[in-house]
């Protein structure tokens, strides 16, 4: 292929991408639209598509061994569908069983007041983003992120999160930490590996050797932003079903995710 | 002018009594007059010859009137008519004169540099020449107390309060042995007490001078009406209030001589301005009633101060100000919150409460099938069998709020218990809407819908997961539920802009002695969105919405909408609801003296009047003065405890009532503050128009009259008809009036006249 096909086919792509992105984020549930796949309900799980480095440089989204990906996209829409087959086993919280991809372009993300992030060593924020990010978590939003791996990753992250809540520090939670006792008491806790683990039989990618669990609180010490770092706990959902996946590793994610999302819908 | 046609002065007729003096039998009389009225009728009306001249049907009626009223009177002048009246042997009697002396009687009178010394020239010139002429008379000045001075000279008005009441009775009392005739009272008829209702002679009083036939005498100083002044009639203001809450209290207030000018209402705490209001003045005399709210502040006992800002040009400044205590309270008031459901609502409703200390919400929220994720609890065991199941559990907190629980959720048991909670535990119930809430939880059917404020609607596809916009109603302009900003205007303003609900339920409507104050727009259906009424000795609510998160998400950031609403609607849930110790007393404020009544009210942990509880209160007062008392058992109400106590002196008092029960070792039932204070000398600044109403029912009621100080000429000798004292009966006869003597003369000669005018002579 040419050169210049190549970069037609390309931009084809990329816009197919962004209109189906587009037409996944507009109207988040409260518009008219009354069919099952938009069906009306208290949760939504909101997965948030940022803008990345990784766009910046090389486009919308960028090509891997497992076809076309974003940043924000990893593990979408699987981790995310069946997290909500759990979730609507395991609890009474009435939730949409698709996904929400919401942006922090427009203010329909104070609609959804918990949301998902994944890759987060990626994300970038434009000040307009930023500040409607901070403003989301101070009125009461929840962010939830996961799957970012060593220093380098933690170091991309925090630039991302200086610029949301410059003045908030992030500390280690523990196990007594309200946070882990909201549906399930966890006490015992792992690291949670991607789905490498079944093929390379590392729990670890990148220098992440250690899971980190650990937040950002509010000025009233509640929990604002819920930090998994060095773990992949949507590869975890993803794969759940897979035999070669641990168990174990599986049922720590959606045990933990539930905390999490009671801890969110409660604090 | 009475007495040159009728030749007595008016009491000979008001106060005796008719007699006839002939020896023919009374009842015979009115047999006469009307024999004699028929009589002239039938002359009159007889056939006559065609030459006689004919008078017309009213012509008739006339003649026949007149002639009938002249053989009338010559009837009764035949049976010889007179009055026999009380009246007072010259020179046995006693003539008490009593001259009120209090500060209000130093203000100026007409002409004069004081009402004190228009009634003490009025006393010197026209009264005590002529009374002592025929009477002894002992003179008395009347302030606070009545005390017997030899004379009006050297008195001063410095009494700093008039107490009409006690002064009569007292002197009743005093004068019981002694022939008093009548009294007198100099006045300006300020009877205290600031707070309106209580000017007003007591009708124990008044009975007793009515048993001793003691007319009272009243002459009237000062104008009835203020040239140009504003004054505070009154304050209606609750005991008090949980910490930072919005008070509303009601101003009566009255002016003269500013009509449809502005004023300025404030209400201080010390020298700090909690709120103030420009209010448009109304007519003279008139009494105005203004809300002012304002915020409780820090808990504490404070002394409130609600004023009027003086106009130019004001005669009396001091009535512009009135002071109540207050007591603010931070006992946290803990609400018991079940949700069936995770939702937002839930966590935004903690959130909301995280900023009012003095609220707490213990909630349990169904996360799964078989779990209860509890906040809030004060121990482990609290709640941890679920949602309580015994009296003493549930009665522990103030409120409830039910979200998506449906009705069958809860045991008979425990439905019985939440209609008590309310009913009887004067407790307050707010139920949500939710997808299992409301008539989607089956509450229509179940025995707790008398307990909700609206007729939910039939079926159970009421909750709908879209948009409705939100707008207040008349009622809900002002209330202090729903009040984002003061102004209702702006209020009502507020509410039609905040972001529309994530979702509502049809509530159904409102029932009877209901309150709608939020109505909500969903599609083209206007529906009930809160919904509040008593009932029992609490009160419920609804709120047909599970989506008011959307406030706090969706507004600016530091927007206070969504969390100033939760904490009022909140604290309106729990802030009437009575712990178990309520303590109470008739008034809080005494002005000008220290008599006061202590009540509290002690229930068990049942909630149950607790019969045999020990009682005690720890007061307070002034220059650190600490009393303990114990309260007795009211013989009338079961779990009522009182007793009465004097505040020696002025300044503010805190009683803190503690119940414990009785057994061993006694338990502690439950403790109250309640706060009290009293003002001397504060009431003579109010009320200082003369009450010529309250002087004039004075001697109506006990024989007396009520007279102008401009007109005291015959006062000597009419204060002489009474039936007090040593008195004796006499007989007047009245044939010999100018008046009667007039009619025999008038009447035939009228009677001429008109036939000659008529041309029928």
């Amino acid at each position: 292929m040419r050169p210049r096909h190549l970069a037609l086919a390309i931009a084809a792509a990329a816009c197919s991408a962004g209109v189906c992105a587009l037409q996944r984020t507009a109207d988040f549930g409260f518009g008219n639209d009354d069919s099952p796949a938009n069906a009306k309900a208290e949760f939504y799980w909101s997965r948030l598509a940022y803008s990345s480095r990784m766009s910046a440089m090389q486009g919308f989204g960028s090509y891997s061994h497992r076809g076309w990906y974003n940043s924000w996209s990893r593990d979408y829409p699987k981790a995310d569908r069946q997290f909500l087959i759990a979730m609507h086993r395991l609890t009474r919280i009435e939730g949409r069983p698709t996904e929400q991809v919401v942006t922090l372009d427009s203010d329909e993300i104070f609609n959804y007041p918990w949301i998902y992030a994944v890759q987060v060593q990626n994300w970038s924020f434009t000040d307009a983003e930023a500040k409607r990010l901070r403003d989301y978590l101070l009125k009461g939003g929840f962010l939830m992120v996961d799957d970012f791996h060593g220093t380098e990753d933690w170091e991309n992250f925090m630039n991302g999160m200086r610029q949301v809540l410059p003045q908030s520090p992030v500390e280690d939670l523990h196990s007594g930490d309200e946070i882990f006792h909201t549906l399930y008491d966890i006490d015992d806790k792992m690291q949670i590996p991607g789905e490498q683990y079944v093929w390379t039989g590392r729990t670890y990618e990148k220098d992440g050797y250690q899971p980190k669990w650990r937040a950002i609180r509010d000025d009233k010490g509640r929990i604002v932003v819920a930090i998994c770092h060095n773990m992949h706990l949507g590869d975890a959902w993803e794969w759940a079903d897979d035999p070669n996946y641990p168990e174990t590793f599986a049922s720590m994610a959606f045990r933990v995710g539930l905390d999490y999302i009671i801890y969110g819908m409660t604090h | 002018m009475f007495q040159f046609f009728f030749k007595y002065p008016g009491p000979v007729f008001s106060r005796g009594r008719l007699v006839l003096l002939s020896a023919w039998p009374a009842w015979l009389l009115p047999v006469l007059i009307l024999a004699a009225a028929a009589f002239i009728a039938w002359l009159l009306r007889r056939p006559r010859g065609e030459a006689a001249p004919a008078l017309g049907n009213w012509r008739t009626l006339v003649v026949w009137a007149m002639q009938s009223a002249l053989v009338g009177i010559i009837l009764v002048l035949l049976w010889q008519p007179a009055m026999t009246v009380g009246e007072l042997n010259s020179q046995q009697n006693i003539i008490a004169v009593v001259l009120d002396d209090s500060r209000s009687m130093s203000l100026p009178d007409r002409g004069a540099a004081s009402r004190e010394s228009s009634a003490i020239a009025a006393l010197e010139k026209n009264i005590l020449p002529g009374l002592q002429q025929r009477f002894q008379t002992r003179m008395y000045t009347l302030g606070e107390a009545l005390t017997q001075v030899p004379s009006p000279h050297g008195i001063a008005p410095l009494e700093p309060a008039t107490h009409l009441d006690s002064g009569l009775k007292q002197l009743a009392d005093e004068t019981s042995e002694l022939p008093v005739g009548a009294v007198l009272l100099l006045t300006d008829g300020g009877q205290n007490g600031a707070e309106l209702g209580r000017s007003e002679i007591s009708p124990e009083v008044i009975q007793e001078l009515r048993n001793r036939r003691l007319p009272v005498h009243t002459v009237g100083f000062g104008n009835p009406e203020a040239g140009h002044d504003l004054e505070i009639e009154d304050v209606s203001l609750a005991s008090g209030a949980v910490a930072n809450a919005r008070v509303t209290a009601t101003i009566t207030l009255k002016q003269y001589g500013y009509l449809g000018q502005k004023a300025t209402l404030s209400v201080r705490d010390g020298e700090k301005t909690l709120a103030q209001r420009e209010v448009d003045l109304q007519p003279d005399g008139r009494l105005q009633t203004e809300p002012l709210s304002f915020s409780a502040g820090a808990a504490g006992a404070k002394r409130l101060t609600f004023g009027i800002a003086p106009l130019a040009g004001e005669e009396n400044q001091a009535n512009n100000a009135m002071t109540r205590p207050f007591l603010v309270s931070d006992a946290r008031r803990r609400i018991l919150y079940i949700e069936g459901e995770p939702r937002w609502e839930y966590k935004f409703i903690r959130r909301a409460e995280d900023g009012d200390p003095t609220v707490q919400i213990v909630s349990m929220l169904r996360t799964s099938e078989n779990k209860i994720y509890r906040q809030g609890i004060s121990s482990p065991d609290e709640l941890s069998q679920g949602f309580p199941s015994r009296a003493e559990d549930l009665f522990a907190y103030t409120g409830i709020i039910v979200g998506s629980v449906a009705a069958d959720y809860f045991t008979p048991v425990q439905q019985e218990l939440l209609r008590e909670f309310v009913d009887r535990r004067g407790g307050g119930i707010l139920f949500l809407g939710g997808s299992s809430a409301l008539s989607d939880g089956g509450w229509a059917a179940s025995s707790l819908g008398d307990l909700l404020p609206t007729f939910l609607p039939q079926g159970n596809h009421n909750f709908h997961r879209n948009a409705a916009t939100v707008e207040l109603t008349p009622a809900g302009l002002d209330s202090p539920i729903t009040r984002l900003l003061d102004d209702p205007e702006k209020n009502g303003e507020r509410w039609k802009k905040l972001a529309y609900l994530a979702d509502f339920e049809d509530p159904g409507t409102p029932k009877p002695g209901a309150t709608e104050l939020v109505d909500m727009h969903a599609g083209r259906r206007k529906l009930p969105l809160l919904v509040t009424q008593n009932y029992g000795h609490g009160r419920t609510a609804i709120l047909a919405t599970g989506g008011t998160w959307r406030w706090q998400m969706s507004e600016a950031l530091g927007d206070p909408s969504h969390d100033l609403f939760w904490q009022q609607l909140l604290r309106w849930l729990v802030g009437e609801t009575p712990g178990p110790v309520t303590a109470s007393m008739p008034a809080r404020l005494l002005q000008d003296e220290g008599r006061v009544r202590l009540i509290a009210q002690v229930r068990n942990r049942d909630f149950q009047p607790a019969a045999d509880a020990r009682v005690t209160a720890h007061i307070v007062g002034p220059a650190n003065s600490d009393s303990v008392i114990d309260l007795t058992p009211s013989p009338d109400t079961q779990g009522q405890y009182q007793a009465d106590w004097t505040a020696e002196k002025p300044g503010a008092y805190l009683a803190e009532v503690v119940a414990q029960s009785s057994g061993t070792p006694p338990q502690e039932l439950g403790r109250d503050v309640v706060t009290f204070q009293r003002e001397d000398g504060i009431a003579e600044n109010f009320h200082t128009a003369q009450n010529r109403q309250l002087l004039q029912h004075l001697s109506a009621a006990t024989g007396g009259r009520y007279w102008n100080p401009s007109d005291l000429k015959n006062l000597p000798r009419e204060i002489s008809y009474s039936d007090a004292g040593i008195s004796a009966r006499t007989t007047k006869e009245l044939w010999d009036m100018p008046i009667v003597f007039m009619l025999l003369l008038g009447l035939p000669l009228g009677e001429w006249l008109l036939r000659r005018k008529w041309g029928v002579l």
